[in-house]
């Protein structure tokens, strides 16, 4: 059996923030800061409106969201996730931490950076 | 004449108690308090994290001990007292304001005896003087109130908030107060939801140290709906010894990681017996499997509780070993594993991990 019971350190903020009006800023317990432009957030929302639970195939279609479009408020789902309530009234999508470390689209990670 | 007793003298010679599971001396832990010096008279308090700590008696003795060893020191007298420490402060809209820390008990099989476990823990943590609720989320089998002997069911009030029984000091709440004996929950996931959410929220839990819940077994809608709905303290894990129970148990430890759902440990129940005619040890279901697979996962070992006749008839009469016979050796064993159990909430709260900050 595989340890398993350590929780990454790199994978739990500590403060999810306001970058600007509109953007995301998010500090990593592993001192790793990363802002998250708005409108990347929402056209990465993982839930089963905007992607096939099955297939994986992406059902939003970017022309749908707003250009301006931004979180209206966020909310932590138990300890792994945040639930973002947006400004186009899509709300069902929940962003795991360990997402959310995945798509960070700084410098450093974007190369990595996930779809 | 000897130098008066100054504060600080007290502080270094208290400086050499350290609590065992926090790794730091109880004057950087803070929990020294109200440090009164008249003449050769000194008086303090040690606040610690839980009622239910296990070197409560160490700390009192010791502090006595060193505190008085320093000259001048004519008397002492230390107050022991406990403040149980919140999981965290920061999740908004929180459904249970009152309730510091919440502690799933968790299996991956059934039949484990999760509810005896959650039962007795849950007695034993409000008989050491904490404020302790039962949360019965088994929706398909819920066994707590024939375990705790509950005879009347929950109170609705005029805004439909739920009143919880109370029995042996815990209060109560279970699926089996809202369906009838001899009918079955078929439900499907949004419904559990639901309820589960009602639990959480409808429910006047008023102000309580521990919410015990006592999930079903495996890794499911109501495990899932839990550790959305609030900020959970750390799960406890419940398996038999053999090899077949620790791989599923494994599983409910896995999904608790994904949902960053600390774990608080794991408890090996039915260890082992002893025969009452020869008084000779008989493993069942072999010995320390539990032990070895909490250090093959890297969580804590609780304890052992083992297989025996009165901790079934106990449950079946709805009177807790640890009320009806409380010296038995029984159960001392769930005594001793809720004392590591709080220990194990403290550490995790004075660890301040997972503290999230939202301010969007």
């Amino acid at each position: 059996m595989a340890a398993v019971s350590s929780i990454n350190p790199a994978h739990v903020p500590v403060e999810i923030s306001r970058a600007n009006q509109h953007d995301v800023r998010i500090r990593w317990q592993d001192g790793h800061v990363g802002v998250y432009p708005a409108r990347y957030l929402r056209l990465r929302c993982a839930c089963a409106e905007c992607v096939h639970e099955f297939t994986g195939e992406a059902l939003l279609k970017p022309s749908a969201v707003p250009v301006d479009v931004h979180p209206a408020r966020i909310e932590a789902v138990g300890r792994y996730a945040v639930q973002i309530r947006w400004s186009d009234g899509h709300s069902t999508g929940i962003y795991s931490f360990d997402r959310l470390r995945l798509i960070c689209p700084c410098e450093t990670c974007l190369p990595t950076a996930g779809a | 004449m000897a130098d008066p007793v100054t504060e600080s003298a007290v502080l270094d010679a208290l400086r050499k108690i350290e609590d065992p599971d926090l790794h730091q001396d109880i004057v950087t832990l803070g929990f020294v308090k109200n440090i009164k010096i008249d003449g050769g008279a000194v008086s303090f308090t040690i606040e610690m994290t839980t009622p239910a700590c296990p070197v409560r008696e160490r700390f009192n003795s010791e502090a006595r001990e060193f505190v008085s060893n320093i000259p001048g020191v004519t008397a002492v007298d230390v107050q022991m007292t406990s403040q149980v420490r919140p999981t965290r402060a920061d999740q908004k809209n929180q459904l249970i304001p009152g309730v510091r820390n919440v502690v799933p008990v968790a299996s991956g099989k059934g039949g484990v005896g999760k509810s005896t476990v959650s039962a007795n823990l849950a007695i034993a943590l409000s008989q050491m003087g904490a404020r302790v609720g039962l949360m019965d989320a088994d929706i398909y089998g819920p066994s707590i109130p024939m375990i705790l002997g509950v005879k009347e069911g929950p109170k609705v009030t005029d805004q439909n908030r739920i009143i919880p029984p109370v029995e042996h000091g815990v209060k109560i709440v279970s699926m089996g107060f809202f369906v009838q004996e001899n009918e079955a929950v078929i439900w499907r996931g949004p419904m559990l939801m639901q309820m589960i959410t009602q639990f959480l929220g409808d429910v006047e839990w008023g102000e309580l140290d521990y919410l015990i819940v006592d999930l079903p077994p495996g890794t499911g809608d109501v495990q899932l709906t839990l550790c959305q709905k609030i900020p959970l303290t750390g799960a406890v894990i419940v398996s038999t010894p053999q090899d077949v129970a620790l791989k599923v148990a494994q599983k409910a430890v896995v999904l608790f990681q994904k949902l960053k759902c600390p774990i608080l440990g794991l408890i090996e129940n039915m260890s082992y017996f002893v025969c009452r005619h020869c008084n000779e040890r008989e493993e069942l279901f072999g010995n320390g499997g539990a032990r070895r697979a909490a250090v093959d996962l890297d969580i804590p070992f609780l304890g052992e509780i083992p297989l025996a006749t009165e901790i079934r008839t106990a449950s079946d009469d709805g009177l807790p070993l640890v009320i009806s016979e409380p010296e038995s050796p029984y159960a001392k064993a769930f005594q001793h594993i809720a004392e590591n159990m709080a220990a194990q909430v403290s550490v995790q709260n004075m660890s301040g991990a997972g503290q999230v900050n939202i301010t969007f």
